[in-house]
């Protein structure tokens, strides 16, 4: 006897109509169920403290996503205590030290990587506060960690690699179309704050964001 | 019944010959940043460091060869499946150069800098239109093909084409809905918690229906037809086709355990994955039940042994992979050199395996001479096995040992190694064995580069079959 898919199936398989209609039914339901739920209000849990990237941060976050940076480095501290230890070693994170889903609300696109060639950077601005140590480790990242196998990027230091002070005026601009709260005040000053700085001014200005609204001492 | 109607060889031979460039293109860089890994001097350039060139190997390996396989498959066996030439040749063409222009101005693009910084989904948004004009085109080509088809039935390989063109349509332009800024920069229009959901919705059906539904289109076409015997069970397709799509869009998730996306989701995603265990083992099932039908060749044919070698690593990967979706395991995989080991055993095992014996069956066809060597086909299978051997293994073992120092602590509760370094120390010789691997990966595929092109040398000579049985001389 023929089962009762395989009847099913004929009426399927020989009208091509068909064929596509059941076939984009199956491929829509799984992701119709998981996506648009997470937009319901309330679903990401805001933390008050955390603000935009202001404008030279947000350049060097894209002097980030430029280099390819999140494919070695995630920003996504999972609770173990393993990682809770290694990336919030002095407890400045308090009780649960771990990666929250109100820190990335301005986040587009999320950057949390797949993949940990190097450490994790969430809390880096409790871990390696310094500009000069960040700019030191950037230019040779052997010079202040031995051994290690991160590209160099003396490049990014050089006084004609820089910001463009009209271009990132047009990006905050972007970003506030679709929901990053930035006042018209801060984007009419973006263009002075990051004039004659270069990408590597930015991208330490970056590092430095990272963990810097959430960290409570 | 294939002289009767006029198909169109030749945008066939033109993808076969762009799938072979974008292959050893895109290995060639893996191999380069697998010793950018180990030797950081092998940076040498802002274009040419890690960073820029990983998105180059993935899109190139994704995209540009697997992509111009499935599409020799389709302008090769979708007509012969429904006994009718393609409904536009010219369409085709079309497709094919925007195809290629897509991949160049991708690989340019990447080393510039422009990324949308999404894995697998970096191009920048007039890249991406233009992805959406040739998907499209092909779209309808295919479509009014399957309207135009002297065949009433369609062929399960058909349905598995045809789930990949609906579905990579659907994710491609969720996932990339970005606002621009300029030619070269956007930013996505989801954030945080909501762009990491639709980002990995979208990352796992692509391997799901770009890297998976077409290669076992081309599983249940070329097997069949190389063999020269039916399909173990038609009921098995049935049964895996549609289970298998229903069940691998909701598995994108376990991508996401342990982060800060709902909990309820992680465990879906979870379930899901491990569900898909059933539907991917039953075309696994029925490619082995179908190649036992002729397991007197496989001694001596190249062809069937990457198939078995292929559909050996396609029910490996599919077995790991769901492991590595349960969260006890993901929490020590996760972000480890194991996940890289994962996407190699699926990347080239089973990919490159079901590519490579498509390669080996349509060029003596497609230009109509038999193959140049069928030993160097079998050199191409045994270098590129010990290669990939070499490869998962050891990123299997460096993955597990980091996966393990990150976490081990000592008796006062500390952690063992706090120093990062330390643990990349311990790591080098694991990915000094992967790089060689990879070596011999790539050493294999221009071997079968070199066979192809000497096969080309003799076109036009007359396509025999031969019966690779060991003591049968005569062609059948």
């Amino acid at each position: 006897m023929t089962p009762w898919y395989e009847k099913l199936s004929k009426k399927v398989e020989d009208n091509a109509f068909k064929l596509g209609l059941w076939t984009t039914i199956a491929i829509l339901v799984g992701g119709l169920i998981e996506i648009p739920p997470l937009f319901l209000q309330g679903s990401v849990k805001k933390i008050d403290n955390v603000k935009p990237y202001s404008a030279l941060e947000l350049a060097g976050r894209d002097v980030y996503q430029e280099e390819g940076c999140f494919y070695c480095h995630s920003q996504m501290i999972r609770p173990f205590k393993w990682e809770t230890d290694r990336w919030d070693p002095t407890r400045s994170y308090g009780d649960t030290p771990y990666s929250k889903a109100g820190e990335y609300v301005y986040d587009h696109p999320f950057l949390w990587g797949s993949k940990r060639i190097g450490p994790d950077l969430a809390h880096e601005a409790a871990l390696r506060g310094s500009d000069a140590w960040q700019v030191k480790h950037l230019i040779d990242p052997r010079e202040t960690s031995p051994d290690s196998i991160m590209p160099a990027y003396p490049h990014l230091f050089e006084s004609d690699n820089l910001v463009d002070p009209e271009g990132i005026q047009d990006r905050m601009n972007a970003l506030k179309t679709i929901g990053v709260p930035y006042s018209e005040q801060e984007i009419q000053g973006a263009a002075a704050i990051v004039k004659g700085k270069t990408k590597g001014d930015a991208l330490v200005a970056y590092l430095l964001k990272l963990g810097r609204d959430t960290k409570q001492k | 019944m294939d002289e009767k109607i006029n198909y169109d060889n030749e945008i066939v031979r033109k993808f076969v010959l762009a799938t072979l460039l974008w292959g050893v293109v895109s290995l060639l860089i893996g191999v380069i940043i697998a010793f950018q890994m180990i030797f950081p001097e092998v940076n040498v350039h802002p274009w040419l460091s890690f960073g820029r060139l990983r998105p180059v190997h993935t899109n190139g390996i994704i995209f540009g060869f697997t992509g111009g396989a499935i599409f020799a498959t389709i302008y090769y066996a979708v007509p012969r499946l429904l006994k009718t030439p393609m409904w536009s040749s010219a369409l085709a063409n079309v497709q094919f150069w925007m195809f290629n222009l897509t991949i160049v101005l991708a690989a340019l693009s990447l080393m510039a800098g422009f990324t949308q910084s999404k894995e697998y989904a970096e191009l920048e948004w007039p890249i991406d239109l233009l992805i959406v004009v040739w998907w499209v085109i092909l779209a309808v080509n295919f479509i009014m093909t399957l309207k135009n088809r002297k065949e009433k039935h369609i062929y399960v390989a058909v349905w598995f084409l045809f789930s990949m063109i609906i579905t990579i349509a659907v994710l491609y332009l969720v996932n990339n809905a970005a606002i621009p800024v300029s030619l070269t920069k956007s930013y996505s229009i989801y954030s945080g918690v909501i762009d990491a959901n639709i980002h990995w919705w979208y990352g796992h059906n692509a391997v799901a229906f770009f890297l998976t539904t077409p290669l076992l289109a081309m599983m249940y076409y070329y097997l069949p037809k190389h063999t020269r015997l039916p399909i173990f069970s038609h009921r098995i397709s049935i049964i895996h086709f549609w289970s298998l799509i229903f069940l691998y869009i909701w598995a994108g998730p376990h991508h996401l355990l342990y982060s800060p996306v709902p909990n309820w989701l992680q465990t879906v995603g979870m379930l899901f994955s491990l569900m898909l265990i059933a539907p991917s083992w039953g075309g696994m099932l029925n490619g082995f039940l179908t190649l036992t039908q002729a397991k007197e060749k496989l001694r001596t044919d190249a062809t069937l042994k990457f198939i078995l070698v292929s559909l050996t690593f396609y029910g490996m990967s599919t077995l790991e992979g769901p492991l590595m979706a349960i969260r006890d395991v993901n929490s020590l995989s996760h972000y480890t050199d194991w996940t890289i080991g994962h996407v190699h055993a699926g990347g080239l095992g089973w990919v490159h395996g079901i590519c490579a014996a498509s390669i080996y069956y349509l060029v003596p066809r497609l230009w109509n001479t038999n193959l140049h060597s069928e030993k160097l086909a079998e050199t191409h299978f045994w270098v590129s096995t010990v290669g990939i051997l070499l490869y998962v293994v050891s990123m299997w073992v460096s993955g597990v040992t980091e996966g393990l120092m990150w976490r081990a602590v000592d008796a006062a509760g500390n952690l063992q190694y706090p120093s990062w370094v330390e643990i990349v120390n311990e790591l080098f010789p694991y990915r000094l064995v992967r790089a060689l691997g990879g070596v011999l990966f790539l050493s294999g595929f221009i071997i079968m580069i070199v066979n192809v092109l000497k096969t080309i040398k003799t076109a036009g000579s007359g396509y025999k079959p031969v019966d690779l049985r060991e003591g049968v001389k005569a062609s059948a």
